[in-house]
C-alpha cells in the first residue's frame, strides 16, 4: 500500500468514528422510522380468560359473560370505540373488503385509551331478558348488557342444518382519527354465536 | 261561564306548551352536554398525544382518560335510553376528567419538552467534543504514521537482484 491508500483508510476510519460519536445527537434530531408493523389486536375470550368456554346455548334470564380486549401496536397511544351489536343470521356483518361497519345499530359501547404496546380488557356480561317462540322462529325482544337494557326486536328462523335459532353478538372496533376528528371503523370485528334454546 | 271555560282551556294549553318547551330544552341540554364532554375528552386525548410526542410518560393520564371514556359511554347509553338526567350527570363527569387531563397533559408536555431540550444540548455538546477529539486524534495519528512511513521508506536500501537469484 502506498501513502495515498493509507490516507483513504485513515479518512474512512475517522469518518466512521465521527458518525458513531454523532449518532446520539442524530438520534434525537432525525426521526428514524420503526421497522415494526402497525396494527391493533381485537379479541373476545371466554369467562375463564381463555379462548374456550364461550357461551353458546342461551336461555332467557341466563347470565353469560365474556371478556373483550384490544391491543395497541400503532406506535402511539390510541383512542378506541368498541360497538356491541346483535344480529340474526340474515342481517349484515361488517364488510371487511370495503372496510364498512355493519349498518345495524350499536347497543352497548366501550371507549378505551390504550398506550402503545399496551392492552385493554373489559368484561361483557349479557342475558336475554325477553324472548318468544312462534313455530319455526324465535323472537328476541330485550337484551341486558352490562346492567343496561336494550330493545333489540330481532327474530331468527329455525336453522334445520345446524338445528337451532341462531343469533350473533358481535363487536366492532373503531379508531379515533385525529386528522378527521372522528371515529373511523378499524376493519376489525369479533363475535360469538348464540343458540337461543328457550 | 264561557269566559271561565276559555280561561281554563287557555291555562291548560299554556301548561302543555311550557312543558313541551321544557322537555325540548332538556333534550337540547343533554345533546349539548354530550357534545361538550366529547370535545373535552378528545381535546384531552390530543393533549396526551402531544405530551407523548414530547417524550412524556402518559400512562397515568390514559388511565384517567379511560375513566372519562367510561362516563362518556354511559352518558350516551343513558341518552339513548331516555334517561336525560343520568346522561347529563355522566357527561359532566366525563367532561370534568377530560379538562383535568388536558391541563395535566400540558404540564407534562412542557416538562418533557424542557427535559428533551436539555438532553439535546448535553448530547450535542458531548458529540461535538467527541467529534473534535476524534478529528484531532486522527490528524495526530496520521502525522505520526506519515512520519514513520517516510522514515521507513527513506531507510530502505536499494538491492539489485540478478536474474540468477530470481
Amino acid at each position: 500500500m502506498n501513502l495515498d491508500e493509507y490516507r483513504v483508510v485513515f479518512v474512512a476510519g475517522s469518518l466512521v468514528l465521527i458518525l458513531i460519536a454523532a449518532a446520539p445527537t442524530l438520534g434525537l434530531i432525525v426521526p428514524f422510522p420503526s421497522g415494526s408493523e402497525r396494527f391493533s389486536e381485537f379479541w373476545v375470550l371466554g369467562p375463564g380468560h381463555m379462548a374456550e368456554g364461550y357461551p353458546f346455548n342461551v336461555v332467557v334470564n341466563g347470565s353469560y359473560s365474556v371478556f373483550v380486549g384490544v391491543g395497541n401496536h400503532l406506535g402511539v397511544s390510541a383512542y378506541y370505540l368498541v360497538c356491541v351489536k346483535f344480529r340474526n343470521q340474515s342481517e349484515p356483518l361488517p364488510n371487511a373488503t370495503v372496510s364498512e361497519p355493519s349498518p345495524l345499530p350499536s347497543l352497548y359501547e366501550y371507549r378505551a385509551f390504550v398506550v402503545d404496546g399496551g392492552v385493554w380488557e373489559a368484561p361483557l356480561t349479557f342475558s336475554v331478558l325477553k324472548a318468544s317462540r312462534n313455530d319455526d322462529s324465535m323472537f328476541v325482544d330485550r337484551l341486558f348488557i352490562n346492567d343496561v337494557v336494550f330493545v333489540v326486536n330481532s327474530s331468527a328462523r329455525w336453522d334445520s342444518e345446524y338445528k337451532g335459532f341462531y343469533f350473533q353478538l358481535f363487536l366492532e372496533l373503531w379508531l379515533y382519527d385525529t386528522a378527521l376528528q372522528k371515529f373511523q371503523y378499524h376493519n376489525r370485528f369479533v363475535g360469538i354465536w348464540l343458540n337461543m334454546t328457550a | 261561564m264561557f269566559f271561565k271555560s276559555l280561561f281554563f282551556v287557555g291555562i291548560v294549553l299554556l301548561c302543555v306548551f311550557v312543558s313541551v318547551g321544557f322537555a325540548e330544552t332538556g333534550e337540547d341540554a343533554v345533546v349539548s352536554a354530550l357534545a361538550g364532554a366529547e370535545a373535552s375528552v378528545v381535546s384531552a386525548y390530543q393533549g396526551v398525544l402531544e405530551a407523548e410526542r414530547a417524550g412524556a410518560n402518559v400512562s397515568v393520564l390514559l388511565v384517567r382518560l379511560n375513566e372519562a371514556g367510561g362516563f362518556l359511554s354511559q352518558a350516551r347509553m343513558a341518552y339513548k335510553a331516555g334517561d336525560f338526567d343520568g346522561a347529563v350527570d355522566f357527561a359532566e363527569l366525563g367532561r370534568g376528567i377530560g379538562e383535568e387531563v388536558a391541563g395535566e397533559a400540558r404540564v407534562l408536555r412542557d416538562l418533557a419538552t424542557i427535559e428533551r431540550v436539555q438532553l439535546l444540548w448535553f448530547t450535542a455538546a458531548a458529540s461535538v467534543l467527541a467529534v473534535a477529539w476524534i478529528a484531532f486524534g486522527s490528524f495526530m495519528c496520521w502525522r505520526f504514521f506519515k512520519r514513520r512511513y517516510y522514515r521507513r521508506v527513506l531507510g530502505l536500501k536499494p538491492e539489485v537482484a540478478t536474474p540468477d537469484e530470481s
